[in-house]
């Protein structure tokens, strides 16, 4: 497809849990923390809290601070990685989710971004135009299929205005997804 | 890191402070208004009960928040001996849905007050800002624009410079040799450590604030 190779692309998913002093106590609380750093913004952090639609960015000294707190621990962490292509006005990363630690390859990734518009509501077409046409190039040159995960922005009171938050979100979407792939 | 000293100042004598700020440093004086909520854990929840506050500014056009956790002083023989707090600080910007993250998170609301005044930053060896603010409590939850004074008259004045491991002692140099400089008007010292009113500061601040009006005019 003509596409320039631009660089490596790295993002961190995690999923945190609470620590209980007494574990016979239960605690009020959320029961699973999800956070997101990229490697392009690496002074952002990003928290998902599921149950309640809500995003959150801050910087990534929130990180130390967490750890200070000690009220959430680290369970699971998902590392996306691979390479970043230009394809005219898209920009396409694609690459591996592996869980840390173990080189466990839960799925591949591919992230379209387009780079013109920023308005969800304008481009849903054009994105989903794209997409088609990979559909069918996969469907041609691979085994699998690529099913398009899109979270329901509007959910999260996210704007149409795309953000990091909503590539935050995503991300989630994807290791959410891929975790649930492996307890089926 | 941080070293901070800390002391009041009858609210009559904050404008001879600034004067007196202004003609040591010429550093940028700018207001502050600061609505702040003390978050601690709920029951059971963490390796220990812990506390993080966020600070929202009002000062700007749209407000910034940051949340803050303060760890304890630096503890030892040592750190005795030093005429400041040495303090563990991180800070970091976040969203404005902090507090419905920090409630989600199982902490709760211990307490909210609206800090109003003035902030000095100036550069003497290390970065050095200068607080003078009135503490004023919330009559009723998140009510910030009916914030009552706490000490009607009396303000509270910190000095903080960021500091490192390896630079503590210099930070805690240059902000107590600064402190010296604001002795007419007020005792500056470790918080906890009660120091009280400067009884000369009156005719300190008296003669500040003519020599002052005498420079505008």
């Amino acid at each position: 497809m003509n596409g320039v190779r631009s660089g490596r692309w790295q993002v961190t998913a995690s999923q945190h849990r609470p620590i209980r002093r007494d574990q016979a106590v239960q605690v009020e609380c959320a029961r699973e923390l999800l956070g997101v750093a990229f490697s392009e913004a690496p002074n952002k952090y990003y928290f998902v809290l599921r149950p309640d639609h809500m995003v959150v960015e801050a910087d990534s000294t929130i990180q130390s601070i967490m750890e200070n707190l000690q009220v959430y621990r680290n369970h699971l962490t998902v590392v996306f990685e691979g390479f970043q292509y230009q394809l005219g006005d898209f920009h396409v990363k694609a690459g591996r989710a592996v869980i840390a630690h173990s080189e466990n390859l839960r799925g591949i990734v591919l992230e379209v971004e387009y780079l013109p518009v920023s308005s969800l509501g304008k481009t849903h077409q054009l994105m989903q135009e794209f997409v088609d046409i990979w559909q069918e190039v996969a469907a041609q040159s691979m085994t699998g299929r690529i099913v398009h995960l899109e979270p329901n922005f509007g959910d999260y009171s996210l704007s149409d205005q795309y953000s990091w938050q909503h590539t935050a979100l995503q991300y989630i979407s994807l290791m959410v997804h891929f975790l649930s792939q492996r307890t089926n | 890191m941080e070293c901070v000293v800390q002391g009041i100042i009858e609210t009559q004598h904050v404008e001879a402070l600034q004067v007196l700020l202004q003609g040591l440093c010429g550093g940028r004086q700018e207001k502050l208004k600061i609505h702040e909520i003390c978050l601690k854990s709920g029951t059971n929840l963490g390796v220990e009960a812990s506390e993080v506050h966020l600070l929202c500014s009002l000062s700007q056009t749209d407000p910034v928040w940051t949340v803050r956790h303060v760890g304890g002083p630096m503890r030892g023989a040592g750190a005795e001996q030093l005429p400041a707090h040495v303090r563990s600080v991180l800070e970091s910007s976040i969203s404005s849905n902090a507090l419905r993250f920090f409630y989600a998170l199982g902490y709760k609301m211990d307490y909210e007050l609206v800090r109003i005044g003035y902030v000095f930053q100036f550069q003497r060896v290390v970065p050095i800002t200068v607080t003078a603010t009135m503490l004023c409590k919330v009559p009723k939850l998140h009510a910030i624009d009916e914030a009552i004074p706490v000490t009607p008259g009396i303000q509270l004045v910190e000095l903080t410079a960021p500091a490192s491991t390896e630079n503590y002692s210099e930070a805690v140099g240059a902000i107590s040799s600064f402190a010296e400089h604001l002795a007419p008007l007020i005792h500056l010292s470790k918080p906890g450590v009660p120091t009280g009113v400067v009884p000369t500061a009156s005719t300190a601040a008296a003669s500040l604030v003519s020599r002052g009006a005498m420079k505008v005019s």
